[in-house]
């Protein structure tokens, strides 16, 4: 199943800008609307669209696909680090740094703050697991097919 | 607003429970998202405010929508879509395994194995006792 | 669960009367060194010895960390003079039962056909236990201390359960850890009572506060029952001669030193608790001296070498526990003592079975004698420690019965009583098995020559144990400091041997010549001990063991028929009754005020379009046949539905709902792509009959009609004035954040979040192993 010229050429030229957005989402997700799992969405879309296009064989030669679970378990363990690393610090669990009243360290207008080390878990997680879902049935299809 | 809300919410949920109960099971499972969907809109309904995004800075002068039923919705809403991907994969392994969507199908089917493998346990029990090593 | 056995379990009694076990675990001569695993644990478990006797030497010590505050949770250890007793007992006999091991478990391994790699699992698995225990010991934080000991748990159920191939040994790994378990739990009961009472789960702070109460005395009986059930304490002792399924050297170092050793720690360890109710003492006094009759009883009529040994140990852990019932300075010493001079002796021994299993093959007492001459070595090691359990001069044992005799005799003569003919069954069968082994006619011959490491640690264990018995003050020093922190105030602990007839010698030479005289009567009283062990199989709590595991097997069968069955009537039989409920509260409750319609204005047009368009969409869900057409529709509520979020100020909820929506899409055309075309036409042309499509239909109008009148009267409840939004937006500027859901997402309910992604890892994990398809040949 191959879909047609035209819709291959947006496919091909939407994945950069889909990960270009998702990374916009969740770095801007603490100043504005977004956060960490609508960015894997995005991103997860993305890889998606490229599936749709072009068929998952094709796919899985230019990307990973068969480290989407990893990465969604890379991000759960990112989580779980910032939940627990507090906790072993003699923190609450989930305690940010920096803490009410410090200042944060800029990086241009990007704020270094554990929050969104959680987010980058959150989003790693999403863009994982969905991709890991699709590609799960993708890979049934084809397997049926080729029993067929 | 209150009765516009509870009524489109009570229309969602009828729509909800009207699917789960066909026998089709892909009809079940779009059932449970429209169940789904109605608590997910009863969530953001009882924020206790409306107004603009809660995104800073906010506009004077205008009311500000509750940012926690915000969070709690998006909570619901993904945990949703998990659950929906999860009961997806498990209707087809259901198809897989009988070869039909229909919960009358299974249900007979169910009846019979266990049928059968209660017949078969009996026959077990008496073939192979216990034999002690200790 | 589809391992349980039918409800007559394996018959343990029938080894009184029957012949040799088959040597089926026949022992071939496997050489072959250490391996790194083994290796590893020998040198884990000598470095906790030495680091744990300099620690001790230089006069205990204590760390107290912080853990989380938040919780009240605090990582607190020391190292006082109970800890050291057992902490030193579980690594010095652990680096001697890890030898052994590093010998013992290739052989093992090879007669079952596994290969030798797996080792390494049983040497994990016993390191674990070994920290476990000395976190155990060493903890001074009750949670803490529960923590550990549901560890010794899981690692015990790794070790008996080592031979997973052998569904006995699974079954018995799983009774093991049910039984201490389950129990654990009412020791967690216990000590959130004793948090609830004083505040505090600190022990030291505990015992200072703590004063007779209902309370206390609950909560320790609690704490009692889970320690006396780790102690295979009668009648929760069943698990123990099972878990002779397990490997010797688990045996030897479980069933000796670590585990059942446990139990008693835990007594000794809160008994300034337990005294202040000297009832509990009393009730430690009884289960005590029924474990020491009915071990003892049992294990003189058992014929496996493991099966004596586990009644011995039984019924030795009773005179432990009889011991801490009687309390007091003597009674601490009394225990503590025992503990020490027990392990040592018994840990041995296990060896010595498992040994002789190895090189004759023989598993029974009726299938071994006369290898004295064969193995002279094994058998002057063993004798010793023998002698030592039987209490005889010259070794340690002795001294562990005059403490003994001396604290029951001091208590009432009726105990002392007991404690004579407890010590006369100990030494009656302390003898048979020895001579069993040893004397008389040479039974099964020695197949295969033992490597030095099966020998050597028996030989080591007997030579502490006679040394025990001649230089006895360092033992007695470290048992006295014990038995002062059990005590709860200083005990002096001086033994020395008496060439008088006080009490204590009269005793001593009573419980000797009884249990001649036991042994030379056996042949007369077998049929009634065989009968006994009959009697307690058919209706002891190991029959109500696996009746109760049976029940609740079916129990949940039957719930599982119940509820799974028909999904369609089990989703109409939740509707029904909730939704009738539900109505009647909806019909009871006053209506005046409840129900406010709320002004629509001009500025809420758009809203208003989304969500009539929301109810059309969903309306006509219901109506189409093919499934693309019901997803597009279905796809249609929720886009109607984001555009309603956007409009009531949800940007992230909006854009979430439009990305989730459409992933649904995606989802939906990826699962029925994998259907066949065909059967999905079948699905969408079948008609379920017009009856019930009409109550379907009526079912679902009236749950939506009573859910309109539900929420309409939760939306319509006053607005409260403080305004939680204002205060959210005003904490996100303090969480460094401009967005406030996000600030509540990822901060103030994180967990929220973490819990939620947790659910999407594992809906992936689901996804994935469900939708893989089995390739046929």
């Amino acid at each position: 199943m191959r879909a047609g010229p035209m819709v291959r050429l947006v496919a091909r030229s939407l994945l950069a800008p889909s990960f270009a957005v998702a990374a916009a989402i969740l770095v801007k997700g603490y100043a504005d609307a977004g956060d960490g799992f609508s960015a894997g969405a995005v991103a997860a879309l993305g890889v998606m669209l490229q599936m749709l296009a072009f068929g998952r064989e094709r796919v899985a030669r230019d990307l990973p696909l068969h480290l989407a679970p990893r990465v969604a378990m890379c991000g759960l363990a990112i989580a779980l680090g910032v939940l627990i690393i507090p906790v072993l610090a003699g923190g609450a669990p989930l305690e940010h740094w920096p803490p009410p009243g410090e200042k944060p360290i800029y990086i241009g207008t990007l704020e270094l703050i554990t929050a969104v080390v959680f987010d980058i878990g959150v989003f790693l997680l999403v863009l994982g697991a969905c991709v890991a879902i699709i590609d799960a049935l993708a890979r049934a299809r084809a397997a049926e097919e080729e029993v067929a | 607003m209150n009765l516009l809300f509870s009524v489109v919410i009570g229309a969602l949920f009828a729509s909800g429970v009207y699917l789960l109960l066909r026998g089709d099971l892909f009809r079940v499972v779009a059932g449970i998202v429209l169940v789904s969907n109605a608590a997910s809109l009863t969530l953001m309904a009882s924020g206790l405010t409306r107004g603009q995004a809660p995104i800073l800075p906010l506009d004077e002068g205008r009311g500000l929508a509750d940012p926690l039923v915000q969070a709690m919705t998006l909570t619901a809403l993904v945990i949703g879509f998990a659950v929906t991907a999860v009961l997806l994969a498990l209707s087809l392994g259901v198809y897989r395994s009988g070869r039909s969507l229909d919960l009358g199908d299974m249900t007979r089917r169910e009846a019979e194995e266990a049928a059968e493998r209660e017949a078969g346990e009996l026959a077990q029990d008496v073939e192979a006792p216990e034999e002690a090593t200790l | 669960m589809d391992e349980l056995p039918p409800p007559t379990p394996p018959a343990g009694g029938d080894q009184v009367i029957a012949g040799p076990d088959g040597p089926e675990d026949a022992a071939r001569p496997q050489t072959g060194g250490f391996g790194p695993s083994a290796a590893g644990a020998i040198a884990a478990a000598v470095l906790a010895l030495v680091a744990l006797g300099i620690l001790w030497a230089d006069g205990g010590g204590s760390i107290d960390e912080p853990w989380a505050p938040a919780w009240d949770l605090r990582l607190s250890f020391a190292l006082d003079g109970l800890a050291a007793l057992y902490g030193l007992l579980a690594a010095g006999v652990g680096a001697l039962v890890f030898t052994y091991a590093s010998a013992y478990v290739p052989r093992h391994l090879a007669a079952d056909g596994r290969p030798r790699e797996d080792e390494a699992r049983l040497h994990a698995a016993m390191v674990l236990f070994l920290v476990a225990m000395v976190g155990l010991v060493t903890s001074e934080d009750l949670i803490l201390l529960f923590v550990f000991w549901d560890l010794t748990a899981i690692a015990s159920w790794l070790l008996i359960g080592f031979d997973r191939r052998r569904r006995e040994a699974r079954l018995s790994a799983l009774m093991a850890m049910l039984v201490t378990t389950v129990t654990a739990v009412l020791i967690l009961i216990g000590i959130l009572m004793l948090r609830a009472e004083y505040g505090t789960t600190q022990l030291p702070e505990l015992l200072r506060v703590a004063e007779p109460s209902t309370t206390v005395t609950v909560a320790c009986a609690l704490i009692a029952i889970g320690a006396l059930a780790k102690s295979a304490q009668v009648p929760l002792h069943f698990w123990l001669p099972r878990a002779m399924a397990a490997p010797t050297p688990v045996s030897a170092y479980l069933h000796s030193a670590a585990m059942v050793a446990a139990g008693v720690f835990l007594l000794s360890r809160v008994h300034p608790l337990i005294a202040l109710e000297p009832g509990l003492l009393d009730g430690l006094i009884v289960v005590g001296l029924l474990s020491m009759a009915v071990g003892g009883v049992l294990a003189l009529a058992m014929d496996g070498l493991k099966q004596v040994l586990a009644y011995s140990t039984i019924s030795q852990y009773g005179y432990v526990v009889t011991m801490l019932g009687v309390g007091g300075a003597k009674g601490a010493a009394a225990a503590c003592f025992y503990v020490l001079a027990h392990a040592l002796a018994k840990s041995a021994l296990f060896m010595t079975a498992g040994a002789v299993t190895q090189a004759t093959g023989a598993k029974a007492l009726s299938a071994t004698g006369g290898l004295l001459r064969k193995l002279p070595l094994l058998a002057a090691g063993s004798a010793a420690a023998a002698a030592g359990i039987a209490a005889l001069p010259l070794t340690i044992g002795f001294f562990k019965d005059e403490l003994f005799f001396a604290a029951s005799a001091q208590r009432s003569t009726e105990l002392g009583v007991a404690a004579v003919l407890a010590a006369g069954l100990t030494f009656a069968y302390m003898a048979r098995f020895w001579a069993g082994i040893f004397l008389g006619p040479l039974r099964s011959p020695v197949r295969a020559p033992l490597e030095r490491r099966l020998v050597w640690p028996i030989a080591g264990l007997g030579v502490l144990v006679v040394l025990g018995g001649i230089a006895v003050a360092p033992f007695a020093e470290l048992a006295g400091d014990a038995a002062t922190v059990t005590n709860g105030a200083p005990v002096d602990l001086h033994v020395a041997y008496h060439l008088d007839t006080r009490t204590e010698n009269l005793m001593a030479l009573g419980a000797w010549s009884l249990g001649l005289l036991l042994l030379a009567a056996r042949p007369a009283y077998v049929p009634a001990l065989a009968a006994f062990a009959r009697l307690g199989e058919r209706l002891g709590p190991d029959r109500l063991y696996w009746v109760s595991l049976r029940k609740l097997n079916e129990l949940s069968d039957a719930f599982h028929d119940f509820e799974v069955r028909d999904l369609r009537s089990r989703v109409s039989s939740v509707i029904v009754p909730a939704s009738v409920l539900v109505a009647l509260g909806v019909i009871v409750t006053p209506t005046g005020g409840v129900y406010v319609v709320g002004a629509v204005e001009r500025d809420d047009l758009p809203l208003v379009v989304a969500l009539a368009t929301c109810v059309f969409a969903a309306i006509s869900v219901t109506i189409p046949r093919q499934h693309i057409a019901l997803t597009l529709t279905l796809s249609g509520v929720g886009f109607s539905l984001a555009t309603a979020y956007a409009l009531m100020g949800g940007a992230d909820v909006a854009l979430v709902a439009v990305l989730v929506e459409t992933l649904f899409a995606l989802l939906f055309f990826g699962v029925f792509a994998l259907v066949p075309r065909s059967v999905l036409r079948r699905e969408a042309r079948r008609r379920s009959p017009d009856r019930n499509r009409w109550r379907d239909g009526v079912v679902a109008v009236a749950s939506g009609v009573i859910i309109t009148l539900v929420v309409w009267s939760a939306l319509s409840r006053p607005v409260p004035k403080d305004g939680m939004a204002e205060r959210h937006v005003a904490l996100t500027e303090v969480a460094h954040a401009k967005a406030t859901v996000t600030a509540i997402l990822a901060d103030f309910r994180g967990l929220d979040t973490f819990v939620e992604i947790t659910v999407i890892g594992v809906a992936m994990l689901i996804v994935m192993a469900a939708v893989r398809t089995r390739r046929r040949a």
